[in-house]
């Protein structure tokens, strides 16, 4: 970690994920990255917040529990100072946290912070937001800039969502899907 | 606010232009005479303007109509209702009597209007199996934003589940609320001794009910329909005629009534009107009367003890049912349903968009967007305006624009661009499009492309694109009459550009003759360069193409469709710079 960044400044992995070698990546074995993701400098990914109180399905098959922390899918992007937390909570009287899964072309804008249980596909979250802890995303949703969704919030599908606290201010139109496709950002992003 | 996106705005053609919307909102009406000659232009900054102007993504296509379809000339339908927080889908014979909010556990907080969650207000159990014990009662909604909890308004629950119909029945403060079944018990009661009349003094005393209580407007509501229900079936002339509670047109008491309506009161049944008695009004609260507060002095005294704190917000207000005054009064706000829906072109009722039914599916099973029948419309400084630069647009100073067009048919399509020499409005710029007429070669499948591009070659045989230093002296290079630049489905052309002078004290750039001078102060994005463009598009289509399998293929290559789309549409240019 001390040596001087020699070559560009990401770490491209097989998968063809573009790692900064600025980011702070904690407990890097329970996160999954899907490929082809860009992970920006200053990003923080809290992989080390895993679940310590054993679901009541694993419980029963013993060693099967997984150690997934983060789980994420393919085309995503956290730009500069983003933060992903899997969420915690007190539950019987124990705190113990829970993963946090998101899914594909998922863009998180610069300094957000993400505690989130799940986010799905095609969603994106501007600069300087905070998605509360166990909020659950669906599918194609834009966050506005400096939005805080609180804790628990569910937001369902082609939602625009703004505000603090956030709530839905308008609904993605038809013509607007695509625009949620982040391939051609990836293809942006190149080591030079 | 030195950021500015250049954009792209479509009206679409269902605007009437025939009416010149310029002068509305104008103080000066001596413009009205000068617009006749060009009332054609359209003024992007008009007052009406923004209700006819949308971006490309929100506008559909109608394929039997051949026309633009925006949210004005499209038709809503509900296709599915469901709760935006729990995501169950509701039936709409549900929403019919039920109404459009979830009945469920779903609320939002009545302070924030962040989500609320059921929590329990005993301490975790501990002890010997106390993982498998469920969490015990009382429960409260409970804000993890703002942490107002319904504890607050003195409401708690006994189970964690169905908390809509548990709170239906708790008032403020923790009384319970009678049900419309119990005051209509109660009511029946009432009636029974009423007809007794024997011992009036004590059947006040075996009312439950006070005639002076303070009624919620729910309450109110249902107290008052039955009381006029009540009187509307003993005035009717059908039980007088011994037809006790029907009211079917064929009953000889409505058959009297409806004679009586169309013969004129000549004619009506003398009999009849002499039984009618006239209706008494309601007269307690339990028939739903509440006398109006004379004095407030109980709300001022309120108002002095909780102060600023203890009032409700305009919007807190808005989001509740009866609009209280008080933070005490307000009440959790159940989660309003949404819907999924799809369109219809008004003109031919022709399905534009339709989702899947199901809450979950994001997919449509017909979409039929603008933006695959229309090119789309780009546009940005030639010069790339470089780090640190103000992107701000100086004024007087002649600047390059290009102006792109991409075509998503699979058809070339002719493009003639029209713009205002000068751009409608005070602060007036100068506009020249360089090339107002091209052709946009056909779309191709990524993989075709892929096929017919020669290898080694890069960018197709046709594209055609300037290198940085062209660019660079883009000032002396673009011609008139010439393409820009171009690829397969894509042309650019060059748009010049002198920005007026905008300002509190500079006069209009270009002052048209015979304008008097508008010295008002200026207007909030004024000073943004809008240029209306009128684009017409010309192409030439086998008409099997967007008919679909329906129409018969025809072998005659002859036997082409001409087609035509003429709209107006609005680039946002840039902001000018003030002096
Ligand atoms: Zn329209
Ligand atoms: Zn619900
Ligand atoms: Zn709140
Ligand atoms: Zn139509």
């Amino acid at each position: 970690m001390s040596k001087k960044p020699a070559k560009g400044e990401y770490i491209e992995t097989d998968t063809g994920n573009k790692v900064s070698r600025k980011c702070q990546i904690v407990g890097s074995t329970n996160i999954i990255l899907g490929g082809k993701t860009i992970i920006q400098a200053e990003v923080i990914i809290r992989g080390d917040l895993i679940r310590t109180l054993p679901s009541s399905r694993s419980a029963s098959s013993g060693a099967a529990q997984s150690n997934v922390a983060v789980a994420i899918g393919r085309y995503c992007f956290f730009s500069t100072g983003s933060a992903l937390r899997p969420p915690g909570k007190l539950f019987q009287g124990q705190f113990s946290h829970y993963p946090l899964k998101i899914g594909d072309h998922v863009y998180v804008g610069p300094s957000s912070v993400v505690e989130a249980a799940l986010i799905g596909n095609h969603v994106h979250i501007g600069q300087g937001c905070v998605i509360g802890k166990f909020a659950i995303i669906k599918d194609f949703v834009k966050i506005l800039d400096g939005t805080i969704i609180p804790p628990n919030m569910v937001i369902p599908s082609f939602s625009i969502v703004g505000g603090r606290p956030g709530r839905v201010v308008g609904e993605i139109p038809e013509g607007g899907h695509e625009a949620f496709d982040l391939r051609e950002l990836y293809k942006t992003i190149k080591n030079s | 606010m030195d950021h500015f996106t250049p954009y792209t705005y479509f009206q679409c053609p269902c605007t009437d232009n025939s009416i010149s919307i310029r002068n509305i909102g104008h103080l000066e009406s001596t413009r009205a005479d000068h617009d006749d000659e060009d009332e054609r232009t359209f003024d992007p900054k008009a007052p009406r303007a923004n209700f006819s102007l949308y971006p490309l993504d929100h506008l559909l296509y109608c394929e039997i109509c051949h026309e633009i379809r925006c949210p004005r000339c499209a038709l809503d339908e509900i296709v599915t209702w469901y709760c935006p927080n729990c995501l169950f889908e509701v039936p709409s014979s549900t929403v019919k009597s039920e109404g459009n909010r979830c009945t469920r556990s779903c609320f939002q907080c009545p302070v924030c209007v962040a989500p609320l969650s059921v929590n329990s207000e005993a301490p975790a159990p501990t002890g010997l199996g106390a993982e498998h014990a469920g969490p015990a009662g009382p429960f409260v909604l409970s804000c993890s934003f703002c942490c107002w909890s319904s504890a607050e308004i003195g409401i708690k629950f006994e189970k964690p589940n169905s908390i809509f119909s548990q709170l239906a029945k708790i008032k403020n403060g923790g009384d319970p609320i009678l049900s419309a079944k119990q005051r209509r018990l109660d009511r029946e009661e009432r009636r029974r001794d009423f007809s007794d009349a024997s011992i009036p003094e004590d059947a006040q005393e075996v009312l439950p009910l006070d005639p002076n209580e303070q009624l919620d407007a729910e309450a109110q509501f249902s107290n008052l329909k039955s009381f006029y229900q009540s009187q509307l079936a003993d005035a009717s002339p059908a039980s007088a005629l011994g037809f006790g509670g029907e009211y079917g047109y064929g009953s000889p008491g409505a058959l009297t009534r409806i004679m009586g309506l169309y013969t004129g009161g000549g004619l009506a049944d003398k009999r009849s009107q002499s039984k009618s008695t006239p209706m008494r009004e309601a007269c307690d609260a339990t028939e739903g009367l509440q006398l109006a507060k004379t004095n407030a002095d109980e709300d001022l005294a309120k108002l002095r003890r909780e102060g600023w704190e203890g009032t409700v917000s305009k919007e807190q207000r808005c989001e509740q049912a009866h609009e209280p005054h008080f933070v005490s009064d307000l009440r959790p706000i159940a989660a309003l349903l949404r819907t999924k829906r799809s369109k219809r072109c008004k003109s031919c009722r022709h399905i534009l968009s339709k989702p899947e039914s199901k809450v979950q599916n994001t997919r449509f099973r017909i979409r039929l967007l603008a933006m695959n029948y229309i090119p789309t419309i780009t546009i940005k400084p030639l010069q790339p305006v470089l780090p640190g630069q103000s992107s701000l647009l100086s004024p007087m100073k002649p600047t390059q624009f290009v102006l792109t067009f991409k075509n998503p048919l699979y058809d070339a399509v002719n493009v003639s661009i029209a713009t205002p020499s000068q751009t409608p409005g005070r602060y007036s710029s100068k506009v020249t499009v360089l090339c107002p007429q091209f052709e946009v070669g056909a779309y191709i499948e990524d993989a075709w492309d892929d096929v017919l591009r020669e290898p080694g070659e890069k960018g197709g045989e046709k594209e055609r694109r300037r290198t940085r230093a062209e660019t660079f002296e883009g000032q002396q290079q673009a011609e008139a009459g010439k393409v820009w630049e171009s690829g397969r489905n894509w042309v650019s052309v060059v748009v010049e550009i002198v920005p007026a002078t905008v300002g509190p004290e500079s006069g209009p750039a270009f002052l048209t003759e015979g304008l008097e001078q508008d010295n008002s102060p200026m207007k909030e994005d004024e000073d943004i360069l809008e240029i209306p463009v009128f684009v017409r598009l010309e192409w030439e289509t086998d008409p099997a193409h967007d008919d679909g399998l329906g129409a018969p293929v025809s072998k005659d290559k002859e036997a082409k469709v001409k087609r035509e789309l003429a709209y107006w549409c609005v680039l946002g240019v840039g902001r000018i710079a003030q002096v």
